[in-house]
């Protein structure tokens, strides 16, 4: 008898410790961090490490769902008026604000909105992204600038209590992605007159309304989060607490420090990814990164600005001849480039459009698989007897013009470790397969103090690679920097394409595509058009999405909400904490099941 | 002695206008792309206008310098601008100061303990075996740069002894390596000078005489030969003090402790011209204080010294 009980009791605690795949409620994600935030202000601040912290703390009118559709969050319902340019949203009723007590301190009206903007589209405050707003309201910039002075004419407007009105200055089909940025968080009146300056100085002196509140906030110290046990939607929230410590070498100490368990993610870079990948035991625990809506390109510059040693005037009549642009788009090797930064899976970055894909699509069709621009994302622009087919051609045709070899001048940002090396590779690469008779690649490094004002605005480089990020999703943000008014490589001083209006083809594209405001598939066919014309011209030449590389985590990363625009992707709600980390085959497993999936969803969401 | 230390009072003064002064105007100097951080690009020609007026840095370089000379009159160090924005300069100092002190007191501590005595020991036991020992030593920190032996020990002495690698509020054993991390550059430092000056005093006439008469060799090294010695040695002391308020950036970020080592270098590179101001006006005040300190100390302990020109002096 007495064997028995005990017999069963063994089986019992056998049992009782074999564990599931995730780890119960009580769950706390550890990380370190070598990038302090300065600030809470959420109303001031565009940098990702901030708004990263944020977007866990302060909840916005609509969400995304880990496939990128759009979910109600703060809003319930929303509708736009039939011109398209008043925007109507339903508020959640009963939302709280809570102090980082946990007391509850208000109810979230529609008033905080409209107190939120008041307090952007005032200069003294220093708001970095009231150009984002004043972009898209009614009068906002007119207020910002100090041209009216009466705030009631500026398009935002508490109808009732729960009923919060946007008016726009004409209509803006992406307008939705836009109030998922912090800019169109709501901020609580009362409790921002009373603290003043101080907002969002620490964590005592901002409202949470979000899935977290901020517990301990020790600057160059540490910070926790804890799941607000008051919150809309609490039973989404799995892990109770978030843990981070700062270190500054963070970097260099994180992978070891996961694999002693004390914490539960580290960014595994590419100095010490061979030597785990060899490793038995650690390549089990590491994965690919998901790549984001970064977009790295090479541009040639169209109004050279630099010293007469690298001969800016022979390169401005090389550079506007289409040949010699198509020779070096083709002769570029990208994967090669792309090894520097991604010696594993350079695959997994690499891209052939300006746009990236999953970032805005057609009824479950992705933008860059639309008509014009298929052709250009499923081809690699790396073709040797093209190339030399261009270069003969171009130098036929530029015999007399243009002397040869031709300086390309190609700065790089010493402050960069890898890309000192992708310069070397891309100069060796080009000058190899186009031969010195043809280019003579020199690369430049420049300091990282200022590098972008003064190497990339003015305009002192030949071939540069450059990086842009959108500010909402569609797809004009990404011609921002092609367009007249950019800072980038001014196309719009390429010769022979000004058409009879006096503007240039490009423009023209991006013009027709930006006056569609209501039809989305002939709006997005009409930028898939604008940006293929950019690419098939060789204006610039599509590198790379941003992210990649490796990590060592016990997050499903497929699990987040997904925006390729915004703070949605940045939020821990709906998370689970595995008790093993991903590995690099389940990783694949799951996107390509992703990326289905998303496709499915995309389309039943219309 | 009075009219000295006024003297010397407004001399300090004008030393911390003139660096203040250069500092503030090399800040101005630098690319305003520094002041916006990774957002740059985003932001337009208005919104950056409005950002730089806000930060002050839209007002002529006079202005600028007398509204900074006011507010310091007022007691107010002023808000940081981008390192915690809007944030007063004293809270993010509150913060910090406290950790650097305990460390850089206790090291100190350390160091002097240890220190001073093995200097006078290697005086005493001149070429025996507690010499070389100490020159050995000495000869050691001089020559392996710092970097080095403070991550030797952060890697292997952790390893050994189980102890936490990172700096924990919680545990005592923690504090244990900084600590001896930041004394061993100073020990070697206090020793080496405290033997120099000891044996210069040892060759002294004064000392033959006094063993001529007699006297013990204790009561000659005690009461004369390290009475003399330690008078050089103590015009240091005040600014070593004073500077562990600084911190020592390299062991801080080893060890992960949040003190006041590496922010004056966060600062400048992040352009934050307040924080940058503040902090040279701090360190500076703190050199020349420590400096002035340190001759009148070594005036109170050696009669003969002089601080101001004797009329008709020779």
């Amino acid at each position: 008898m007495r064997r028995l009980i005990i017999f069963s009791l063994i089986i019992a605690i056998i049992l009782s410790g074999c564990s599931n795949k995730a780890v119960e409620e009580k769950a706390e994600y550890r990380w370190v961090y070598s990038g302090e935030v300065t600030t809470l202000n959420y109303l001031v601040t565009s940098s990702t490490n901030e708004f990263g912290l944020v977007a866990n703390l302060v909840d916005s009118l609509i969400d995304y769902d880990s496939y990128g559709v759009v979910q109600p969050a703060l809003a319930t319902y929303w509708s736009v008026s039939d011109d398209n340019q008043v925007w109507t949203f339903k508020l959640r009723e009963g939302v709280k604000w809570y102090t980082y007590e946990g007391e509850e301190y208000a109810e979230v009206t529609a008033q905080d909105f409209v107190d939120a903007l008041k307090y952007i589209l005032d200069p003294a405050n220093e708001s970095r992204t009231a150009n984002i707003v004043y972009s898209v309201i009614k009068n906002a910039e007119k207020y910002y600038n100090g041209e009216i002075t009466d705030f009631d004419l500026v398009g935002v407007k508490a109808v009732d209590k729960y009923t919060l009105q946007y008016t726009l200055e004409k209509p803006v089909p992406y307008f939705l992605s836009m109030v998922t940025y912090v800019c169109f968080f709501p901020v609580n009146g009362q409790f921002l007159e009373e603290v003043g300056e101080e907002f969002g100085t620490d964590n005592t002196k901002i409202l949470y309304n979000g899935a977290y509140i901020l517990e301990v906030f020790e600057p160059q110290n540490r910070r926790v989060l804890v799941k607000n046990e008051n919150y809309w939607d609490k039973d989404n929230v799995h892990i109770e607490r978030l843990v981070a410590t700062y270190n500054s070498e963070a970097t260099t100490l994180a992978p070891e420090l996961f694999l002693r368990g004390e914490v539960d993610y580290a960014d595994i870079s590419s100095s010490i990814l061979s030597e785990w990948m060899n490793d038995p035991e650690r390549s089990k625990v590491i994965r690919p990164n998901r790549t984001n809506s970064y977009s790295y390109f090479y541009a040639f510059n169209f109004d050279p600005q630099f010293a007469e040693e690298y001969e800016p005037d022979n390169w401005k009549r090389a550079v506007n001849n289409r040949n010699f642009r198509k020779a070096i788009f083709h002769a570029f090797d990208r994967k090669a480039a792309m090894l520097t930064q991604e010696p594993y899976n350079p695959e997994n970055r690499i891209h052939n459009t300006i746009t990236p894909k999953a970032f805005v699509d057609l009824n479950g069709t992705d933008y860059t698989q639309l008509e014009p621009l298929a052709e250009i994302s499923n081809r690699d622009s790396f073709d040797e007897a093209k190339a030399l087919e261009y270069k003969e051609r171009a130098m036929e045709e530029l015999e007399g013009i243009v002397s040869f070899p031709v300086k390309v001048l190609m700065p790089y940002n010493t402050g960069s470790t890898d890309w000192a090396n992708r310069a070397q590779v891309i100069e060796q690469q080009l000058e190899n397969l186009l031969g010195l008779d043809f280019i003579d690649v020199i690369i430049e490094p420049r300091p990282p103090t200022g590098f972008l004002q003064e190497v990339r605005r003015a305009g002192q480089f030949a071939l540069l690679e450059c990086n842009w990020g959108p500010d909402y999703a569609d797809p004009e943000t990404y011609t921002d920097p092609f367009v007249p008014t950019g800072t980038y490589n001014k196309p719009h001083l390429a010769e022979g394409y000004t058409e009879s209006n006096g503007k240039t083809r490009y423009e023209n594209l991006v013009n027709a595509a930006k006056a569609e405001l209501v039809d989305l598939e002939k709006r997005l066919t009409l930028f898939a058009e604008a940006e293929a014309f950019l690419i098939n011209e060789a204006f610039v030449i599509p590198y790379a999405v941003g992210g990649g590389g490796y990590v060592a985590s016990r997050l499903n990363p497929f699990e987040s909400a997904y925006s390729p625009f915004g703070v949605s992707s940045e939020r821990y709600k709906g998370q689970h904490l595995l008790e093993t980390p991903m590995d690099t085959d389940t990783f694949n497993e799951l996107l390509s099941k992703w990326e289905v999936e998303r496709s499915k969803a995309l389309k039943n969401a219309k | 002695m009075f009219n000295y230390i006024i003297k010397r009072f407004f001399q300090s003064l004008i030393t911390l206008m003139v660096v203040i002064t250069i500092v503030f105007a090399l800040l101005r100097l630098m690319p305003e792309e520094g002041y916006f951080g990774e957002g740059y690009e985003k932001l337009d020609e208005q919104q950056r206008e409005a950002i730089l007026t806000q930060m002050g840095l839209r007002d002529p370089l006079h202005k600028q310098l007398l509204d900074f000379y006011k507010q310091l009159l007022r007691g107010d160090l002023g808000k940081s601008i981008i390192y915690r924005p809007k944030v007063d300069i004293s809270i993010i100092l509150k913060d910090k100061i406290p950790y650097s002190l305990r460390f850089g007191l206790s090291a100190m501590a350390l160091s002097l303990l240890i220190g001073l005595p093995l200097g006078i020991l290697m005086a005493l036991n001149h070429r025996g075996f507690w010499d070389k020992l100490g020159t050995a030593y000495i000869v050691f920190i001089n020559a392996v740069p710092a970097a080095i032996y403070y991550l030797f020990i952060q890697v292997y002495v952790t390893g050994i002894f189980k102890i936490p690698m990172l700096y924990s509020e919680s545990n005592p054993l923690s504090w244990i390596l900084p600590t001896i991390s930041m004394s061993l550059g100073s020990t070697a430092s206090y020793a080496m000078w405290m033997r120099r000056y000891m044996l210069d005093e040892m060759n002294k006439d004064y000392v033959k005489l006094a063993k001529a008469k007699g006297l013990s060799g204790p009561r000659i090294m005690l009461s004369h030969v390290l009475r003399n010695a330690f008078v050089p040695m103590v015009q240091y002391l005040p600014s070593a003090i004073l500077y562990t308020i600084a911190g020592s950036i390299y062991i801080e970020s080893l060890y992960s402790i949040p003190g006041m080592g590496g922010l004056l270098v966060t600062a400048i590179q992040r352009q934050d011209n307040t924080l940058v101001q503040a902090l040279v006006l701090i360190y500076s005040s703190i050199g020349i204080f420590g400096l002035f300190l340190g001759d009148i100390l070594m005036a109170l302990l050696d009669p003969r010294i002089k601080l101001s020109k004797k009329a008709g002096a020779r």
